[in-house]
């Protein structure tokens, strides 16, 4: 604890002390800066105590005896040169105005009183946050989000798992500007601390995060290129290793032509972890509503959606009247056939209305579910192959799920984001996620969760995470450059808030009135790696230092790891198979499909259901697949392709 | 309460550094010299009255403030006092001892006529004389002190003749800003009054019965035009010297550096010095 003093409490009568505010000045010298803690010593006992008052300095004035500046334009006869030769300096003063952090005693709360000001030592700091009911003893669940460091006291500052990951509060919120990294690398970090930190008697933890641009989360298992001396020091005083993510699991949908992944992580020796995330007419109808606006969809049209979930879609359907045959309707194709179909036989009967369906309804409901397949190409599939999140299986402990729908249409991110969201929810309240808890860290929340504009699907499945996620472990990890622009009870239940360097006109915005002028300024000047915390315990927001990430930021990582060339169809087939079987060559792939003269869906669509089989004999199982969908009902086949001739350059031979 | 002012008048004083008093631009212009500055604050006001005689409290305090890489700090200690101020002989013995029981009692009824003093107000000027005795002796106490163990010179504000230590240190020089007595016969009036900017008169002798003599001049600190005669104009005292032109001339420049910063909004800031002007605030904030 700190002894020497540093200032002395003031007030007046026009600048007087309050519960929560206090006024003291220092010499000029004096290591004070907005944001430093500090300790108020009082002489007079209150109850036979003497109170001991901890704040953090939210606003700094210096002032001279000077007037006005005329006064100093006249000394100096209007000559600003003339004035640094006057052998005596103004007497100056810096005062400063602190937010109260904690009373000890906590009452009676009474106005600060007049006292001596020290630097809070580093157990100040645990005393001032509150911090020291839940980062010692049995209860012992703090994770550190970063060091407070001021007039040579360093301090880790721990939030509370419970407040921070459930079930007392639960969420984050993160903004920033764009571009510093600070927004990424804060959450890169605070996952790292979690996986440190969380107690395992609070149970198993694993995130799921989003990534919605760029390179940002494609390397989280790939070791820094280089850290400091100075965040290697920190990440051994917050007791987080400085490693890369140890069980990292990307999905990615298809690209649009089916050949390669849409990531930027395509990259031949980072393969092992990443995976396709497909979905079928099954998993996609679930929630056509993302896709569909309210524009598509009215009530007629809301029934005969329904209609087709519950009775079509899955099951054997027949209906003699309308219908030639019994239809299994499995994929989108199928789908689409059993409208063909009804239709054609609706028209055969000179019928307007099929089971209560009007015609028109029927027409439109089929050109917009027909349609999600072709808007959400490369993620939905025609023919019903799924490929997801290991749902089923379960969630592995401190594992990072990373899903990249940087390259999918908005449209289809909202579907991605809607339906993982879902499951997760859905997996958590049956306990069958393999985990209690798993944060959930959305990029740019400011687009799903909007503040403004028409409710979406999205967004009221947002509102319902941040008001009752806590309850089943689902946390929300937001990010966003303004925070103002989400929606409020997304924000308001937040628990807990960090910031990153913010744009001025954001800081001028409602949301940041409780907020010091002179705080508003640091945050608009924050360098990387500094962020302002928000915290339940904390009574003040408190700045903090963080190291980085211990992982290959998205734009070194694409550098290192350059992107695959688009590849061929043989080679794409190549490349996929080869992961379950290393005995596969180009050469071998080149020779099935010429064999079987197969087209280009009709390929891909057997090289993803040999990927999810995952067989033992992956040639058989690739040629029956081929020979599977060789049928001539088979839109748009092309006739028997030429032998080819196996290149001799092949790469993966 | 304000002390009671002399009246104003003309006191003829021997010149010592010329035949007659003249005028004289100081060579070479402003130098840093000073490296403290002392002055002295009062304050009074009557506490209550005793019958018709009125009890003064007075409290005095003075301070050397050292300067420091251009920062003023509290050289040594401050001089503080404070006292009550009343003819003892007209108070009730029990009176006199209960108020002399915690402030010293100051009695300022020892030399008044023999017919004794009966106007309130002429109790309360006395008072107030006193207290104003006690500040000097306040600052010459703190002057005697920097004479001995002070570095470098120090600006008093006003004369040094009090005290013998201040009247003879080399150290110390007082800057006296008010002129209610000019010392300088009738024709030299026009003289000093008509000083320029960074020009001094030259040096006279200062004597008196009850004061050490002393080496003075006057000295422009800054441009009088349409302000007035006295604008700028402070008078100098130093202990004599044999070297008195070159003294007096490197005595003005050290001055004529202090003129900044200006010491507004203090209403003498054309005499005022700052350091003077710092360390009457420093005294304010102490002297409760």
């Amino acid at each position: 604890m700190s002894n020497e003093i540093l200032g002395r409490v003031v007030a007046t009568e026009r600048r007087p002390n309050t519960p929560h505010e206090f006024h003291f000045w220092t010499a000029l010298d004096a290591p004070v800066g907005i944001g430093t803690i500090v300790r108020v010593e009082s002489a007079r006992p209150v109850n036979g105590v003497l109170p001991r008052i901890y704040g953090v300095v939210t606003e700094g004035f210096g002032y001279t005896d000077l007037q006005t500046p005329l006064h100093d334009v006249l000394g100096a006869d209007g000559q600003p040169s003339a004035s640094a030769f006057a052998p005596t300096e103004r007497t100056e003063i810096r005062l400063y105005t602190a937010a109260v952090l904690r009373h000890v005693p906590e009452e009676p709360l009474q106005p600060v009183p007049m006292g001596t000001v020290h630097l809070a030592a580093e157990e100040d700091v645990q005393v001032a946050l509150r911090m020291d009911s839940y980062t010692s003893g049995e209860t012992k669940r703090g994770i550190p989000v970063g060091l407070y460091r001021a007039g040579g006291t360093e301090a880790a500052i721990h939030l509370d798992a419970d407040f921070l990951l459930g079930p007392e509060a639960a969420h984050l919120s993160i903004s920033g500007v764009s571009g510093l990294a600070t927004k990424t690398s804060a959450v890169e970090w605070l996952l790292s601390s979690i996986f440190a930190h969380f107690p395992a008697k609070k149970g198993k933890v694993a995130a799921v995060c989003f990534n919605v641009k760029g390179p940002d989360l494609c390397f989280l298992d790939q070791p820094a290129s280089s850290l400091s001396d100075d965040d290697k020091s920190m990440y051994e005083t917050l007791g987080v290793p400085a490693r890369p993510f140890e069980n990292v699991r990307y999905f990615a949908p298809w690209s649009a032509r089916g050949t390669q992944l849409a990531t930027l992580r395509s990259n031949d020796a980072l393969q092992a972890n990443v995976q396709p995330l497909t979905w079928g007419l099954k998993e996609t109808l679930q929630y056509a509503e993302v896709l569909l606006n309210k524009d598509d969809i009215d009530a007629k049209a809301d029934a005969l959606i329904d209609f087709i979930k519950e009775r079509v879609v899955d099951q054997t359907f027949s209906d003699p009247g309308f219908l030639e045959r019994a239809h299994e309707v499995r994929s989108f194709t199928e789908l689409e056939q059993w409208f063909r179909e009804l239709l054609r036989g609706m028209e055969a009967r000179n019928a307007d209305v099929w089971r209560t369906h009007h015609v028109a309804t029927i027409r439109k409901v089929r050109n917009r579910l027909t349609n999600i397949s072709t808007r959400c190409k490369g993620l939905v599939t025609d023919d019903g192959m799924v490929s997801d999140l290991p749902f089923k299986e379960g969630f592995e402990d401190r594992a990072v799920y990373v899903v990249d729908v940087a390259n999918l249409e908005e449209d289809a991110q909202d579907l991605v984001f809607a339906r993982i969201v879902s499951q997760l929810r859905e997996h958590l309240e049956k306990r069958q996620l393999g985990v209690e808890q798993v944060v959930v860290f959305v990029d740019e929340l400011n687009k799903y969760a909007p503040s403004d504009g028409q409710d979406t699907y999205v967004r009221k499945m947002l509102l319902d995470i941040s008001e009752r996620g806590r309850y089943l472990g689902l946390v929300l990890f937001g990010a966003q450059q303004f925070r103002s622009q989400v929606h409020r009870r997304v924000v308001g239940n937040s628990g807990t808030a960090l910031f990153g360097r913010m744009d001025p006109d954001e800081l001028a915005t409602p949301g940041y009135q409780t907020l010091a002028p002179a705080t508003k300024a640091r945050l608009a000047t924050l360098e990387k790696g500094q962020l302002m915390v928000r915290h339940p315990h904390f009574g003040q927001p408190i700045f903090v230092r963080f190291p980085r990430p211990a992982v290959l930021t998205g734009r070194e990582g694409v550098e290192r790891f350059p992107q695959a060339e688009e590849l061929t169809l043989d080679q794409a087939v190549t490349k996929a198979l080869r992961r379950i079987d290393t005995s596969i060559t180009l050469g071998w792939v080149q020779d099935a499909l010429a064999l079987a003269g197969e087209d280009e869906d009709g390929v891909l669509r057997a090289r993803n259901r040999t990927l999810q089989a995952r067989p033992d004999d992956v040639k058989a199982f690739f040629k029956a697949q081929l020979k599977k969908r060789a049928t001539p009902e088979v839109a748009g086949r092309r006739g028997p392709a030429p032998l080819r001739v196996p290149t001799s350059d092949d790469p993966y031979g | 309460m304000r002390t009671p002012e002399e009246a104003p008048r003309l006191e003829a004083a021997a010149p010592i550094e010329s035949d007659a008093i003249r005028v004289r631009e100081v060579p070479g212009g402003a130098l840093e010299g000073f490296v403290a500055f002392l002055d002295g604050i009062q304050r009074s006001r009557v506490l209550a009255h005793a019958g018709t005689v009125p009890i003064v409290h007075g409290a005095v305090a003075a301070a050397v403030r050292h300067r420091v890489a251009k920062r003023a700090h509290t050289w040594d200690a401050p001089v503080v006092s404070q006292a009550l101020y009343a003819p003892v002989a007209q108070l009730e013995p029990a009176l006199a001892r209960a108020l002399g029981a915690r402030v010293p009692l100051r009695d300022t009824g020892r030399e008044e006529a023999p017919e004794g003093v009966q106007h309130p107000q002429e109790h309360t000027a006395r008072a107030l004389t006193a207290v104003q005795r006690a500040r000097e002796a306040a600052e010459l106490a703190l002057i005697g002190d920097w004479a001995q163990r002070g570095a470098g010179p120090l600006l008093a504000d006003g004369g040094i003749s009090g005290g013998a230590e201040g009247a003879k240190s080399e150290r110390i020089v007082g800057v006296v800003k008010s002129h209610r007595t000019l010392y300088a016969d009738a024709a030299a009036v026009p003289l000093l009054l008509g000083l320029r900017e960074g020009e001094r008169t030259t040096a006279v002798r200062l004597s008196s019965p009850r004061r050490l003599p002393v080496a003075s001049w006057y000295l422009r600190l800054r441009d009088p035009t349409g302000r007035g005669p006295l604008f700028g104009l402070v008078r100098v005292e130093v202990a004599l010297t044999d070297e008195l032109t070159a003294r007096a001339d490197l005595v003005s420049r050290w001055i004529l550096a202090e003129r900044a910063p200006v010491s507004l909004p203090d209403a003498r800031w054309d005499v005022m010095v700052y350091g003077v002007r710092e360390c009457e605030q420093y005294l304010s904030a102490i002297l409760r």
